[in-house]
């Protein structure tokens, strides 16, 4: 095991940031933490790395408990922070040095890492560029390369594609699915479920400080009553159509706005095939159909009654 | 060292904003340390003024003496005896002196009677100061000779006169490089301005940055040790602030050469680094207090000039009042600056002339000890906060 979490309890005066939180990283993986913004994911990963003092539990990274002046475990942690963290007075080349010389004294091993971490992240043609001269995709690929330059076990990204563009983010989501297949246990935080979905292997959903679910996307999926959410364009809506619907088995909710009436269903019943039916034996016209299998977001919904963006 | 080496990436990448302060006083130091010579001389030249003698009495040896003894130390005008020509040739300056002698002057003076000799000069002239004390010092020879040597001939007095007053004493000028230390005075003076702006603002800038949240944290989850990363700053501190002294002392050695390798030049540079250390220190509490980059030029120009006004660097300590330097006491930069006027007047140096000097640096490093202490409080009850 990677990293043990028990029981850990972080308060601020009245506030409880984290209360009994518990996880468990295997080595390998991808975590996800998913969670709505003040659900503790950072207060956790603050913890973890003893950035913070907590008020109860324990952590132990790679089976030896954490404190800030565990410097062999810290040797072996790489460390992406949600605020971009380089020098402005530094190249892209220098920063990346600086950072990678903070746990590799060998300058020309150093060397070697470094202009590897820069193909990584795709900065090659910006080697001697100051940080005030990237765009902001860019920056967040220098504050990766500084974070995994000296080839770290595990590493830790809290929110690493805030305020990020398309490109970089999928650039940024690829690197870390090779990083985890070059060997590096993945924690990543974040409140995007997109993401959380596409790379991690295994997901922990947060809310006020707790666990609330954990598992593989499918287990978490699995979890919830609801099913796929299906949407039809519909040209000639009456009232009657809702209340059919509403009274229909496996229906959890109807409704319709924008020509277009949306459906949401069960987990597990053949429901497009019933709701077709009952459009052409009822004579509705109808144009697209699109049908979606539950989300993240559906799973939070769910559980905590408010949806994962509130 | 991979803190200290960014260090001084941070100072490189801001070096034109610190060398701005570093070449204005450079070229301010040299243009006022030359123009500023003192007013203080190591040679003497003697003058001689012209004046007018005229002998209404007999031709005696007495008058013959004073005359030839007058013209030795000043220049005798060919003048007509006329009262209206020798007024007009003292009005326009071209004597400075009118020596009459009256009728019947020598016979008073050998029977001892009251005799005086008529005197007009320029009113309140040096020169007439000067000459008074000739015609008197002569006078008064020649009568202690005749009060204690009855019937000696006029040929001996001015012989005995002659010979008493044209001994001398030779003199040697104890302060004479006092000249050269009030040159290098001003230089070191105004060091105070450019070296606090440059330790305030170079210090500040640096520790802005490594104290900023993200790069701090960053920082604590690498494998160096928080005890290391603090040393390698102080380290990269002392650096910059004994560098920046360096150069200020190397440049005074350049420009005033061998004055320099004296026991003043020695006291100077000696006090310049005492300051460099208050200032260290008070810049690093100042990078623990200001919050923002502009700050941090503010500061520097704020604590540097304010300091350096009210301390005496600009302005003599002795044309402020006595409320400003009340003020003015409570900066390193006063005491620096008392120092640096002490240490300039000295012309003997022993453990009474010194004692100021040296209690003066002490106060100075006192200064130094009380704002760190200060610092370290204010970082300790960040970090509580924190």
């Amino acid at each position: 095991m990677v990293i043990k979490v028990e029981n850990l309890v972080k308060r601020y005066g009245d506030l409880i940031a984290l209360d009994h939180f518990n996880v468990e990283v295997q080595e390998g993986e991808i975590l996800g933490l998913l969670g709505p913004n003040g659900s503790g994911k950072t207060t956790a990963i603050n913890c973890i790395l003893s950035l913070l003092k907590y008020d109860k539990g324990s952590i132990e990274i790679f089976g030896r408990p954490m404190s800030p002046s565990a410097y062999d475990i810290k040797r072996n942690i790489g460390i992406i922070m949600q605020n971009v963290a380089v020098f402005e007075e530094l190249t892209v080349y220098e920063n990346i040095d600086y950072f990678c010389g903070l746990y590799v004294t060998d300058k020309s091993h150093r060397k070697m890492l470094v202009d590897e971490a820069i193909d990584f992240v795709g900065l090659n043609d910006f080697r001697k560029f100051y940080p005030k001269k990237l765009s902001g995709g860019l920056l967040r690929r220098l504050n990766i390369a500084c974070g995994i330059a000296h080839k770290p076990k595990l590493i830790i990204l809290d929110e690493p594609t805030v305020a990020v563009d398309p490109q970089s983010r999928n650039n940024i989501l690829e690197g870390i699915l090779k990083l985890n297949k070059d060997g590096s246990t993945v924690v990543y935080t974040s409140h995007y479920m997109e993401e959380v979905e596409h790379i991690c292997s295994r997901i922990v959903i947060m809310d006020k400080g707790k666990t609330i679910a954990s598992g593989t996307n499918d287990e978490l999926k699995s979890m919830i009553k609801s099913g796929e959410k299906i949407t039809i364009e519909i040209f000639n809506f009456n009232a009657k159509i809702l209340s059919d619907l509403k009274n229909m088995k496996n229906i959890v909710s109807c409704e319709f706005a924008d020509n277009h009436l949306i459906v949401k269903s069960m987990r597990g019943e053949n429901n497009l095939m019933v709701l077709l039916e009952y459009l052409k034996s009822n004579n509705i016209a109808f144009g697209k159909i699109y049908s979606e299998p539950p989300t993240l977001n559906d799973v939070f919904l769910e559980i905590t009654g408010k949806e994962l963006r509130d | 060292m991979q803190v200290f080496k960014v260090f001084f990436r941070i100072i490189k990448k801001n070096l034109g904003e610190l060398s701005v302060y570093m070449i204005i006083f450079l070229v301010l130091a040299v243009l006022l340390s030359s123009i500023n010579t003192g007013s203080q001389y190591n040679e003497f030249a003697q003058t001689k003024s012209k004046i007018a003698f005229i002998n209404n009495d007999k031709t005696s040896a007495l008058t013959d003496g004073l005359r030839d003894y007058l013209n030795e130390n000043a220049i005798i005008a060919d003048i007509k005896n006329d009262e209206r020509t020798l007024q007009d040739a003292l009005f326009y300056r071209d004597i400075e002196y009118i020596v009459k002698v009256p009728s019947g002057f020598s016979d008073k003076f050998y029977n001892g009677e009251k005799a005086e000799i008529e005197i007009t000069k320029v009113p309140d002239s040096i020169s007439g100061v000067y000459m008074d004390n000739m015609v008197e010092k002569y006078l008064n020879t020649a009568r202690i000779y005749i009060n204690n040597m009855k019937n000696i001939s006029g040929e001996k007095l001015t012989q005995y006169i002659q010979k008493d007053l044209s001994k001398t004493a030779n003199v040697n000028l104890s302060a004479a490089d006092a000249v050269q230390t009030k040159k290098y005075l001003y230089y070191y003076n105004y060091a105070a301005y450019s070296l606090s702006a440059i330790l305030i603002l170079g210090v500040c800038i640096v520790m802005f940055v490594f104290n900023k949240l993200d790069i701090k944290r960053r920082n604590l989850c690498s494998p160096l040790k928080n005890s290391s990363i603090n040393m390698q700053l102080i380290l990269g501190n002392l650096t910059l602030s004994l560098g920046a002294w360096l150069i200020i002392v190397i440049t005074s050695i350049i420009i005033y050469r061998k004055d320099m390798f004296t026991i003043s030049g020695g006291l100077f540079i000696l006090n310049l680094l005492v300051f460099t250390i208050a200032m260290l220190s008070i810049s690093f509490l100042i990078s623990n207090i200001v919050k923002s980059r502009p700050a941090t030029s503010a500061a520097a120009n704020v604590v540097a000039l304010g300091s350096s006004f009210i301390g005496g660097v600009f302005v003599p300590q002795y044309l402020l009042g006595a409320k400003v330097l009340t003020i003015a006491s409570f900066t390193p930069t006063y005491w620096y600056v008392k120092s640096n006027n002490i240490i300039s007047s000295l012309a003997v140096y022993n453990a009474q002339t010194l004692k100021p000097v040296f209690t003066n640096m002490l106060i100075v490093f006192a200064f130094a000890v009380a704002v760190l202490a200060i610092t370290l409080v204010v970082m300790k009850q960040r970090k509580t906060v924190s």
